[in-house]
């Protein structure tokens, strides 16, 4: 792993043990990625190919049956990270969920609550910080989870389906928010199935296919060999 | 609209027949005397808090059993039973005692009620209720001619415990000599002199005329033992007022 | 530190909004009033019956709480999928386990606290004098609750919410009984049966060594210095048992 490289996966292989019998199934067969430094990446491919649980064993959510994975960045601490279908707990406003994951981050008194009332401007939900996150809306809980994702200001964000839910308003400031953390320096690495959001938003991809990464590349040399990326992407997965 | 309307009245008219049923139904009838008692070995086990709240249930049954029969057919076969599990799983529920000890007088068992408040005596040495109502119990319901010396021997036990009444020493030396053991009485008396204060000898002074002998030498003799039990001054008072009348 | 913090308000508030906790904690309140009935009926023994029917109310909803709630905390969290939000954060296994025992230890306060505090005050009114020992009583039963909620959480990091409540319930009432597993172990025909009753008695938390309910009725002498040494046990007991369900959420995966 280079000293620009934000997130280095090899060889990594990982098996659950499924019914009374614990039969062993293998959901991912040795995937290899790096994703760059300031890069926008998209980590595509269709439904169980493994990408969620790439990300889960990335994060320590999950162990690794083998292989190797390195953040580079120093810890979590330095990690955001969006989960699909977001849940959050339902008995707190949006304001006191953010001040939660907050102090989870050791941020305290008025940093803390500075920060928090950041967050709710950035992803438009100032007027519902009071509410509580039972009554928020698909689209309100996909930005109150972006904002969550984001508490500590991430070298690394992670992404799981987050245009998910949102209109296309939503979908637009979603895409705002990438665009300025790229700009920051910041490095992305978001799954998806709306693959104009991707050849909007990424600079590099990798398609993911029955456990293994099939391709991975720059967004430019896929283009290259199909019209569209989602000619492309049928290309790849059913080849 | 209709359906709504119709399932209105059927709701309420279902309540006012739970209601109608639940006023108008006939009074519960007596239960039967005899009632299953658990062994209070078989609560034992439990841990004492346990054990308090269960003797503290039972009570209540207890005292409900007795107001139920006693006003009928009073017929209180399990009383027995009850104030045994009540009092051996709460050796210190002084009024489970004390209630069933009375009770089982009402249910014609005052053997029973005597064995209980010996128990309960045993286990509240510092509570002089029990061994009073025991010189009670031995006065009213003892036989033979040894009741009265037995029923003394408790009021005496009584009189010892801090805190008791000072009648109960009296009642020791009433009962003493009227047992026939005058010169144990005589000295009782002497000490019920010596409490101090007006009324109790007065008392003494008059439970002593009753058992004294009116010949002055008979009764010089029978005063004489007093001597060296009380202070001199005040056997000097006791013996001025013993033989006021009496020719020097 | 920070982490043990914030999931600590975070259960306070997760448990102290709940509805459920309302209406159990009015249930109870009506329970304790409804000591005032068995009263009437017990010739003159209202505060005995107060405080002893008042304490049992109290055991018995704090019991009901701390089983279910207990057995729901890390529960809910797995099925709810929050604990993606919360281990993707620098928090530990170990932060987790142990904020969320001490959220619910304040949330047991407070609902301990109000039913104490109403059992105590409605005995005064009653019997016509103070009684500390019914507050020191509620204060045994916190403790003994204390235990029970950690080995439910140890439990629902085991198996399923359900079995966690049942087996908390289980263990209360086997602490209770602790004494005559002693016995056993005394009984000595068998070695292997001592042995047994040796392991389950150390395995059980002695609770009817800090219950002081009898006490509180005036039934038994309470020996405070070695009700001390019991509490001290209980608390040694929370901590090998919160340590244990570190252990096993450590390897669980999501």
């Amino acid at each position: 792993m280079t000293v620009e490289t934000a997130l280095s996966i090899r060889g990594l292989r990982k098996t659950v043990h499924v019914g009374f019998r614990r039969k062993p199934v293998e959901i991912l067969k040795g995937v290899d990625l790096a994703v760059e430094r300031n890069d926008v990446f998209g980590l595509l491919g269709p439904n169980g190919a493994g990408k969620t649980t790439t990300v889960k064993v990335a994060l320590g959510l999950m162990r690794a049956s083998s292989g190797s994975v390195d953040l580079g960045v120093p810890g979590l601490s330095h990690v955001g990270y969006l989960p699909e279908n977001p849940y959050f707990y339902d008995y707190l406003s949006g304001r006191e969920f953010l001040g939660f994951c907050a102090r989870l981050f050791g941020l305290d008194g008025d940093a803390r609550h500075e920060r928090v009332e950041q967050l709710l401007r950035d992803v438009g939900l100032e007027d519902a910080a009071a509410t509580h996150l039972r009554k928020y809306s698909k689209g309100m809980l996909q930005r109150i989870g972006i904002a969550q994702a984001l508490v500590n200001d991430p070298e690394l964000l992670l992404l799981d389906e987050p245009m998910t839910g949102l209109d296309p308003v939503g979908r637009v400031e979603v895409k705002r928010i990438i665009e300025g953390l790229h700009q920051r320096g910041k490095t992305v690495m978001f799954n998806s199935h709306i693959l104009s959001d991707v050849h909007e938003l990424c600079t590099h991809i990798a398609i993911m296919r029955i456990g293994r990464v099939v391709w991975k590349g720059s967004v430019e040399e896929a283009l290259s060999e199909s019209a569209t990326l989602e000619d492309f992407f049928m290309k790849v997965v059913t080849a | 609209m209709l359906r709504r309307i119709s399932a209105v009245v059927v709701v309420v008219l279902c309540a006012l027949g739970v209601v109608a049923y639940q006023v108008t139904r006939p009074a519960k009838p007596p239960s039967s005397p005899r009632v299953f008692v658990p062994s209070p070995r078989f609560f034992l086990d439990f841990s004492p808090s346990f054990r308090t709240s269960i003797a503290d249930a039972y009570y209540l049954q207890m005292v409900q059993y007795y107001g139920e029969h006693a006003n009928s057919d009073r017929r209180l076969d399990s009383l027995p039973q009850m104030v045994e599990l009540v009092t051996r799983l709460s050796p210190h529920f002084g009024r489970a005692y004390l209630f069933g000890a009375f009770a089982l007088i009402d249910a014609g068992r005052p053997d029973v009620s005597y064995r209980v408040l010996q128990r309960a005596f045993k286990e509240n040495p510092g509570d002089y209720r029990y061994p009073s109502y025991l010189g009670f119990f031995m006065y009213r319901f003892g036989k033979g001619r040894a009741k009265n010396l037995k029923a003394a021997d408790w009021y005496q036990k009584a009189a010892s415990v801090p805190g008791s009444p000072s009648y109960l020493p009296r009642l020791a030396a009433a009962l003493t000599g009227k047992g026939g053991e005058t010169e144990k009485a005589i000295l009782m008396w002497g000490q019920v002199y010596g409490a101090g204060d007006k009324y109790s000898r007065q008392k003494a002074v008059d439970g002593l005329e009753h058992i004294l002998p009116k010949d002055k030498t008979a009764r010089m003799k029978a005063v004489a033992p007093l001597y060296g039990t009380m202070p001199k001054a005040e056997f000097e008072a006791l013996i001025a007022e013993l033989f006021k009348g009496y020719a020097p | 530190m920070n982490q043990v913090v914030a999931v600590t308000i975070n259960t306070f508030k997760e448990t102290i909004r709940d509805r459920v906790l309302a209406v159990i904690v009015v249930f109870a309140l009506l329970m304790i009033v409804g000591g005032l009935w068995l009263g009437s009926i017990s010739l003159g023994e209202q505060g005995r019956m107060m405080k002893d029917f008042g304490l049992v109310a109290v055991t018995g909803f704090g019991l009901i709480v701390a089983v279910f709630v207990a057995a729901g905390l890390v529960h809910k969290e797995v099925e709810k999928r929050t604990v993606f939000v919360l281990f993707s954060k620098p928090v530990s296994r170990a932060a987790f386990i142990a904020g969320k025992f001490v959220g619910l230890c304040g949330t047991m306060a407070v609902v301990l606290a109000g039913m104490g505090l109403f059992l105590f005050v409605l005995v005064w009114v009653i019997a016509g004098q103070a009684s500390g020992t019914v507050l020191l009583a509620v204060v045994m039963i916190y403790v003994q609750l204390l235990a029970v909620m950690a080995v439910t959480i140890f439990f629902s990091t085991l198996g399923s919410a359900i079995l966690a409540a049942v087996l908390g319930i289980c263990v209360f009432i086997a602490g209770q009984l602790s004494h005559n597993v002693l016995a056993l172990t005394r009984l000595g025909k068998n070695p292997l049966t001592e042995a047994l009753s040796w392991v389950v008695y150390v395995l059980v938390p002695n609770f009817s060594a800090v219950d002081v309910k009898a006490g509180a009725v005036g039934e038994q002498t309470l020996a405070w210095g070695q009700i001390g040494a019991w509490v001290a046990y209980l608390l040694a007991y929370i901590v090998v048992t919160l340590a244990l369900a570190t252990v096993i959420f450590r390897r669980k995966e999501f």
